[in-house]
């Protein structure tokens, strides 16, 4: 190897290395929602208080918001609003006796709402249509509307309790987003 | 195939042959460590831009979310403690070659014809440069941030004529706020890179246009091919920005990333602000100047100084060049020496300065704390902003107005700021405090120091309790602390625990004769505040806003009683912080919350 052969895989090997050492890190940093769990990062989902039990009606689906703590990047906010469900009675001695949906679209994302007749779930966006069962009713939704898990409180009227969670659209699996 | 694309690509464009041009510049002399300067310049210059981006897609620029999106990036994503050191140790660095660099030029006198244009570019993208670093070191909005930002545009407001006017404009208004970061931030990350851009690209098409200067004295050509730019002279080049950013990297870790200060705080009063080491000489020579004459140091000199390095090509024109180079080279030297003594001097006097010491340790402490809140998981920097971090924080804001609204009359362990005349608040409301009372209350810690409120005294001349009793006296007037904020006396007695505590006898005996209590005790022996929930949020908050009601100190006349704390003087988030600094109710670092799965 002469010099001048020297000095240009020097020049290669030096470059490589200045651009790796901070290309590298920057990808890290691009990268960061990756991350799981971070130290001050989102809580893992716990049960939400809506409403208590006797104000639903049986078959009757009724919205609610939830409202919890979230923190968002650097900021910690106490109370947000977060999303919101579908609760629907279920009538008495059933198991479970309410179910509860996220109202997120599993196709897009998009809010659903009730149709006119209150008989099914529409998506206002691509017209992904539901049963009041949670099963699609068209084609367009990948899969039927997201279940979410429900408990009772103890109290003589029990409060209905959802733990409110996204999951990935477009998926035709329910994949809890982290 | 791979060839025809190439050859096409070339055939429109001609860029393959410029740029060989360009890696083929010949140089007859040789590489020489000499040309490295601006190459390595150019080289962190690019870093600069590069993790300036990367942070841009982090950082939020309000005076209420940029220290908080600065913290996040510093201490909670993913390597950003190393982008930002990087950005943060490159600026010193760009400092440092840009100076080596303008000597440099000085030194061979490189500003001569034909390079007179090109110096010019070089003076003027030494300025945007020096406006980088004053714009990128507000950006974080902490305490060094403000501070600094205040005193550079306080001198440009102290400039002749235009002063005032430059200065409201840059900053966005007459106060320091939302309009200073963003403004800021954009001749940061828009309006300065554009400049710089359009005066670097000029500054590099000239230094082709003429070459690089070559040496007066010229070393024999090495042996063998002839050297030409690329690889000769980009090896030595890669070795030295390859060497400075390894330096670079050494100081990121070292320093664990950056700074970052407390949230920015107006209301402070002893932020020892200091400017970068680079800018010392300036903040020391400030000092030499009457306030008047102001604008002489900090706009006049320099000023001065620029024109003179501007005007250089031109005088080099109408005066004999070898005697006015030497005299500038001497004068640069000289300023040089100046200004690092000024530097030395200006670090020399902090060092031997106790205030400042005081003030810096302060300071620390309260870097420290805002870092511990905002990354605590039960804290965390609020949605009303960073400047509420502190605020909401008792240990910080609940000390601050306790010295401020409290420590004139009362003592706490002892401390004070004025003639003591009330008790000492430390552990107020706890077993301690009480069990102390019952003991001696014409201590110093009690009614010592306020005379009108002898009753505790006369009752100890006369109580029969012995210290057992006194001891569950004490336990018992502790417990009513942790009286719940709704709670009722009828509920309170009904709780379990209470009338059949051993000093509820005592208390209704003894003390029950002067302290009513509604549907409790019967008082009437003496005048006695109330003592239900004593020590408790509650009856805390009541003695600070009401302390003339009837149930508490109303019997005193007006002039001996505590002044009353009115919601436009102190306001509620304010008054709990008192009260929960008092009761110790703040987040400590020894007892971190457990963990986050």
């Amino acid at each position: 190897m002469n010099r001048r052969d020297f000095h240009r895989l020097g020049t290669k090997a030096l470059g490589a290395l200045v651009k790796l050492t901070v290309a590298l890190p920057a990808a890290a940093f691009l990268l960061n929602p990756l991350r799981k769990a971070s130290p001050a990062g989102a809580d893992a989902p716990v049960f939400e208080g809506l409403v208590p039990l006797s104000q639903l009606k049986v078959g009757v689906p009724q919205s609610f918001g939830v409202v919890r703590d979230q923190v968002d990047a650097w900021v910690k906010y106490p109370k947000e609003p977060a999303g919101s469900v579908w609760l629907v009675r279920q009538p008495d001695g059933a198991e479970p006796p309410v179910i509860a949906y996220s109202a997120e679209c599993p196709h897009l994302g998009c809010a659903i709402n009730l149709a006119g007749d209150a008989k099914s779930f529409i998506c206002p966006c691509h017209t992904s249509a539901f049963a009041l069962d949670g099963t699609p009713q068209n084609h367009v939704p990948p899969r039927p509307m997201d279940r979410l898990d429900v408990e009772l409180s103890d109290d003589a009227d029990p409060e209905v309790r959802v733990r409110f969670q996204r999951f990935r659209t477009l998926a035709e699996e329910k994949i809890p987003l982290a | 195939m791979r060839k025809l694309l190439v050859d096409w690509f070339e055939d429109r464009t001609g860029l393959n042959g410029r740029l060989r041009a360009l890696r083929d510049e010949p140089l007859p002399a040789g590489p020489r460590w000499g040309y490295v300067c601006g190459s390595a310049l150019l080289a962190i210059l690019l870093i600069q831009a590069f993790t300036g981006l990367m942070m841009m897609t982090a950082y939020s620029a309000s005076s209420s979310t940029a220290w908080g999106s600065v913290f996040y990036i510093e201490k909670q994503m993913w390597m950003g403690w190393f982008i930002r050191g990087l950005h943060h140790f490159g600026a010193q660095t760009v400092m440092v070659l840009l100076l080596v660099h303008l000597l440099q030029v000085l030194f061979t006198a490189a500003y001569r014809a034909p390079r007179e244009v090109n110096w010019w570019l070089g003076l003027a993208l030494m300025t945007l440069i020096l406006a980088f670093s004053h714009t990128g070191y507000q950006l974080p909005w902490d305490q060094k941030g403000y501070w600094a930002t205040k005193v550079v545009t306080n001198i440009m407001g102290g400039a002749p004529v235009l002063g005032p006017y430059v200065k409201t404009v840059v900053v966005g208004g007459s106060e320091y706020g939302n309009q200073t970061v963003t403004r800021f931030y954009g001749l940061h990350v828009g309006i300065l890179p554009v400049l710089l851009a359009v005066c670097l690209g000029a500054h590099l098409a000239l230094r082709y246009r003429h070459g690089l200067k070559a040496p007066a004295n010229p070393t024999p050509p090495p042996e063998g091919a002839p050297s030409t730019y690329h690889p000769d002279q980009t090896f030595r080049n890669s070795l030295a920005v390859a060497a400075i950013l390894g330096v670079m990297v050494g100081l990121v870790f070292w320093e664990g990333g950056a700074p970052l200060d407390a949230p920015a705080d107006p209301s402070s009063s002893d932020y020892p602000a200091r400017p970068e080491w680079f800018f010392r000489f300036l903040f020391q020579m400030l000092k030499l100047f009457p306030g008047r004459l102001e604008w002489v140091g900090s706009i006049a000199i320099p000023g001065a100084l620029m024109t003179t390095l501007a005007l250089l090509p031109l005088l080099d024109k109408v005066l004999p060049s070898k005697p006015l180079h030497f005299l500038v080279c001497s004068t640069v030297f000289a300023l040089a020496g100046g200004a690092g003594y000024l530097t030395l001097e200006s670090f020399r006097e902090d060092m031997a300065s106790t205030q400042f010491q005081e003030a810096r340790e302060k300071a620390d402490k309260s870097t420290e704390r805002a870092l511990f809140l905002a990354s605590h998981p039960d804290f965390g920097v609020p949605p009303e902003g960073s400047s509420y971090l502190m605020r909401l924080d008792p240990l910080t804001r609940g000390a601050e107005l306790l010295d401020k609204t409290c420590l004139g009359c009362h003592r706490l362990g002892g401390e004070g700021t004025g003639e003591q005349s009330a008790p000492d608040l430390k552990d107020f409301g706890s077993y301690a405090w009480i069990r102390g009372l019952l003991e001696k209350p014409d201590a110093d810690a009690y009614f010592g120091k306020s005379p009108e409120c002898d009753g505790m005294t006369e009752w100890k001349q006369n109580s029969k309790l012995d210290a057992k009793q006194l001891d569950q006296v004490a336990e018992f007037v502790a417990s009513f602390a942790s009286i719940p904020a709704d709670q009722t006396v009828d509920e309170w007695l009904n709780t379990p625990g209470v009338v059949d505590h051993p000093g509820n006898e005592l208390f209704q005996k003894d003390c029950g004769t002067c302290h009513l209590i509604d549907g409790y005790t019967e008082g009437g022996l003496r005048d006695a505040p109330d003592l239900f929930a004593w020590g408790s949020p509650r009856w805390m908050k009541r003695m600070i806003r009401k302390p003339g009601e009837a149930a508490l100190y109303g019997y005193l006349e007006e002039k001996q009683r505590m002044p009353a704390a009115a919601p436009e003087d102190l306001n509620e988030s304010d008054l709990s912080m008192i009260v929960r600094y008092i009761k110790g109710d703040y987040l400590k670092p020894e007892a971190p919350a457990a963990p986050r799965p």
